[in-house]
């Protein structure tokens, strides 16, 4: 313990200086957001009655309901579950399903992206992260994509390879297009290019880490499981454009949970 | 009389004058009407409504998603061979279903010293090298969710998850591929803050005491984080 806190100058410095600045800015954050007044959408009850939890959870009990005709204010969504407050100023948590089946004041019906085979198929975003193996060293992966079309996809992925005789970092920017969407296992292939950072191991005498860039080619499959989550899993293969005289192929394949919103 | 005479016939005249003006006022854009359509049909069509009534743009609020957790923690991390240290990070959420959630965490401590370091007084690592490091991509699943109670009056929502994921612990000089599952427990006194107890084993293969082998360090923290 006492070995642990060595503290310099510097250190100190930057405990009197920077720190409470840091804490003073976290805490002005953290009271200023909640508080952050905004309008709240109104629907209006059509069915028998709308069930209200009290907490954001098919577990939680039904403590109130409202009945047709009267109106809700929806203060916020969290996951599959929507806080809402009643005109009686009860608040309680509305499952997405049933409120799905509210009106808005015009009359129109309410219209939410549930969590479910039509959102995999159409969605705006996706995320996710995998294990897997980049010419032998272990792989450790994450990605977003931002969906063009239902079949086009812009994705970023971050990587770290650990092998026996380096180490280094992949990051890759490239197009994915999804074959048949609608599909629970949909196939897709996916092209792009990026850099790759080798930083040898300091135990073996080798050259200097390099930055190299690449291009690669892929081929992958997502499968559906429930609710927003999807496994996804890929194999690619990269081009490393080296200083040398002949460029390298590296082999990567990669497994991993992802999910939309 | 005969001045009487002379004001009735002067405001007769002036009650004809001005009945002709309004008379005229009124006739005149039928008479125009009728002169366009008679006599040529180039002429531009008649702007039958001028409404001077801005349109009203109606915007329905959007619904605030509050899925994201940001949050610090502090604890212990026992790291295997060099002891029990204050471990502390940082950790991102998202909440995928009221099931399913994605952990992103970042940690530091810094190790002590092995026994046998402190018995025979030589040093195994340098003091960079002591700085352990950490990332996780984990994956938590709400086991049990609940309420907690405090007295009468006060409920708040918690769940006791699992939490296992991939990442890597940069230590004794070397990255190592990381494997941590464990448990927790995140309870909400408001829909805005949550309070973590966790504990995780972080598991990765190192060499680092002179045989390769799997080294196990429990990490026990507790922590808060807000929703956004």
């Amino acid at each position: 313990m006492e070995l642990s806190i060595t503290t310099t100058p510097s250190t100190r410095r930057w405990l009197n200086d920077v720190a409470p600045l840091i804490a003073a800015a976290l805490l002005a954050l953290l009271a200023a957001w909640p508080a952050h007044a905004r309008d709240h959408l109104q629907l209006f009850v059509v069915k028998p009655y709308l069930e209200l939890h009290t907490g954001p959870g098919r577990g939680y009990p039904v403590a109130q309901v409202v009945a047709r005709g009267e109106a809700v204010d929806v203060l916020m969504r969290r996951t599959e579950w929507f806080k809402v407050r009643t005109e009686r100023g009860v608040e309680g948590w509305a499952y997405e399903r049933d409120l799905a089946q509210t009106t808005l004041a015009d009359g129109t019906p309410f219209k939410i992206n549930l969590g479910d085979r039509a959102g995999f198929t159409s969605h705006r975003w996706e995320s996710g992260f995998f294990g897997g193996a980049y010419e032998g060293a272990t792989l450790i992966s994450a990605y977003q994509a931002l969906s063009l079309t239902d079949h086009l996809k812009v994705e970023l992925t971050a990587s770290q390879f650990l092998g026996n005789l380096s180490n280094g970092y992949l990051i890759d920017l490239g197009l994915s297009h999804v074959f048949m969407p609608e599909w629970r296992i949909s196939p897709f292939v996916t092209l792009g290019g990026g850099y790759e950072r080798i930083e040898p191991k300091a135990t073996l005498a080798q050259p200097l880490s390099a930055n190299n860039q690449t291009a690669y080619v892929g081929v992958g499959l997502r499968y559906y499981l429930a609710r927003r989550l999807f496994l996804r899993g890929e194999l690619r293969e990269r081009e490393v454009f080296t200083s040398q005289n002949s460029n390298e192929v590296k082999n990567e394949w990669k497994l991993g949970f992802a999910f939309f919103y | 009389m005969e001045t009487r005479i002379r004001i009735l016939l002067l405001s007769l005249v002036a009650l004809e004058c001005s009945g002709c003006a309004l008379f005229h006022r009124q006739a005149k854009p039928d008479d125009s009407a009728t002169a366009s359509s008679d006599s040529d049909s180039n002429a531009p069509p008649p702007t039958v409504i001028d409404p001077q009534v801005e349109r009203r743009n109606i915007k329905v609020p959007t619904i605030h998603p509050s899925n994201v957790e940001i949050g610090a923690y502090y604890g212990e991390l026992s790291i295997q061979d060099f002891g029990a240290q204050p471990v502390a990070g940082l950790r991102l959420d998202y909440h995928i279903s009221e099931d399913f959630f994605a952990e992103a965490t970042y940690g530091r401590a810094k190790a002590g010293f092995t026994s046998f370091e402190t018995l025979s007084n030589i040093q195994l690592l340098s003091d960079a090298e002591r700085r352990f490091t950490y990332y996780n991509l984990s994956l938590g699943y709400n086991l049990l969710p609940g309420e907690v109670f405090i007295g009468r009056n006060l409920a708040m929502t918690s769940a006791f998850y699992l939490i296992g994921g991939i990442g890597s612990v940069k230590f004794a000089g070397d990255q190592n591929f990381t494997v941590n599952f464990g448990a927790g427990f995140r309870v909400l006194p408001t829909d805005w803050l949550a309070i973590h107890i966790d504990v995780q084993d972080l598991v990765f293969r190192s060499d680092v005491t002179g045989v390769e082998q799997l080294k196990n360090n429990l990490q026990a923290t507790i922590g808060a984080s807000v929703f956004f």
